[in-house]
């Protein structure tokens, strides 16, 4: 029994430097999830802006029916939908690298999702703050910036944490255009060795461990804002 | 040079309707002078804090002109903001910046907005904060002040940017009652010294101390006003009348 495991694992892992396909795997996985990210905070932040600053003043009309045709398709659609139409589709004819295309749409995806969260952010601030800006002559964007910004960011400073770890495992649908992820490094392993319990274990767990400790991260940070005064 | 007597505000046939329904104000017109203390009462839904507020255009009215300090503000070509820096307005809920401490609540509308350097921002803070016996809560956040305490840093903050008046939308309202008086005797010493002042509140005790007029508001319109004295001890609206003796 004991005997089976160790040779097993040897095949699996050890035999040929396998497990190079799950540690750079995990390399690709944490690069795109990381770089996902930043980019839909970057989106979902200039979205948030245009949604809010229409729905407290009714300017920027045009901007934000184009955010909402943005918002729809996004979130209509299957992410591995739109890394395949990104990757095949819009950059078929191009030699690109996939990790710049995976990092795309993922933080493409991601945008949608943040936006609604700064969104909520921002509109969750009382709107006395809002007025206490303007009366003292601060303009919307001062307001903005100053007074509402800064504590909108540190109240969904969690749920970010969050789309941290969704976006993680939403990323091991990478293999669909081919880019080794640490999913597609399991997947490989199984297709060398025929062995699919081992890697695919491996992979499961390796997964499970990451959003543990960012799940406790988001958890610390959470408790720290709550009990900060300020 | 503008001095005492001259308006400072007016109001010209203001309409304020809400959701294309609710009449707030139904053609307000009104002046208000420099050096007045002007309280504004009324049964709740009058439209006393909707005329209030549309003094600065934090309620943008549906018709009808105000001019402050004789520039027409309602006019789309006015930068808004510009005025808003000479009109301090304080707020029932205070409306404290909690991510920012006492001292930085205070100076950031005159280091961003007068250009004020920090130096000077903060030693100005310091001076009214000191005024108003609260210097030992620079540091403290907005969190950690009683209401009371709370509400007299709102007023400083808008003092901060030495505004040439102060509209109070019943500061008081939201406090403990033993809180009420700190407030009104910040209120009472700004008066005395010459701060034209526009008050909506329910402390009758303030509006006959310290009011130099009284309106009454109901309706969405001005149905009586007068010098304190007269307005409280010889009322002629009948809906004054039965306001009147329902609170005092």
């Amino acid at each position: 029994m004991l005997q089976t495991f160790q040779k097993k694992f040897y095949t699996n892992f050890i035999e040929d430097d396998r497990w190079k396909y799950i540690w750079e795997g995990l390399g690709v996985t944490l690069q795109v999830t990381l770089f996902a990210v930043l980019l839909g905070i970057v989106i979902g932040f200039l979205i948030a802006v245009v949604r809010s600053t229409y729905d407290k003043t009714g300017k920027l009309k045009v901007l934000n029916l184009i955010c909402n045709v943005y918002l729809t398709v996004i979130r209509g659609t299957p992410v591995v939908v739109q890394l395949l139409i990104i990757y095949f589709v819009i950059f078929g004819s191009v030699n690109i690298s996939k990790i710049p295309v995976a990092i795309m749409a993922f933080g493409i995806n991601s945008g949608a999702y943040v936006a609604e969260i700064f969104r909520s952010g921002i509109m969750s601030i009382d709107n006395g703050q809002f007025e206490a800006g303007r009366s003292l002559g601060f303009s919307y964007a001062q307001t903005m910036v100053y007074i509402v910004m800064p504590q909108a960011f540190k109240n969904v400073l969690p749920a970010l944490g969050n789309e941290f770890i969704v976006l993680l495992k939403e990323t091991s649908v990478s293999g669909y255009i081919a880019l080794q992820d640490l999913t597609k490094g399991g997947d490989i392993i199984r297709s060398r060795t025929y062995d699919a319990l081992m890697p695919l274990l491996a992979v499961a767990l390796i997964y499970l461990i990451m959003v543990i400790v960012f799940t406790k991260l988001v958890n610390i940070l959470e408790r720290r804002l709550r009990n900060s005064e300020h | 040079m503008s001095t005492n007597g001259d308006v400072l505000i007016q109001v010209k046939e203001v309409h304020k309707i809400f959701h294309d329904s609710l009449h707030a104000l139904n053609g307000v017109s009104e002046e208000i002078l420099r050096g007045e203390v002007v309280v504004i009462v009324g049964p709740s839904g009058s439209g006393k804090s909707t005329f209030l507020r549309s003094l600065n255009l934090l309620e943008v009215p549906t018709t009808g002109k105000i001019f402050f300090e004789g520039v027409d503000i309602t006019e789309k070509q006015t930068d808004i903001d510009k005025h808003r820096q000479k009109m301090g307005m304080v707020f029932q809920h205070f409306n404290l910046f909690p991510h920012k401490t006492i001292l930085e609540n205070i100076t950031l509308a005159p280091i961003k907005l007068l250009k004020k350097s920090k130096e000077e921002a903060e030693k100005q803070a310091m001076q009214l904060l000191k005024q108003v016996g609260l210097e030992e809560k620079a540091a403290s956040y907005p969190s950690q002040l009683s209401g009371g305490q709370k509400q007299r840093i709102a007023i400083v903050r808008s003092l901060a940017m030495e505004p040439d008046v102060m509209l109070f939308d019943e500061p008081t309202s939201a406090l403990d009652p033993e809180m009420v008086g700190e407030v009104l005797e910040l209120m009472k010493k700004l008066a005395h010294d010459g701060m034209t002042m526009v008050v909506v509140t329910h402390e009758m005790g303030f509006a006959k101390e310290v009011a130099t007029r009284v309106l009454f508001m109901d309706e969405g319109q001005i149905k009586e006003q007068g010098r304190p004295e007269e307005f409280f001890e010889n009322p002629k609206d009948p809906r004054l009348q039965e306001f009147l003796s329902k609170i005092l």
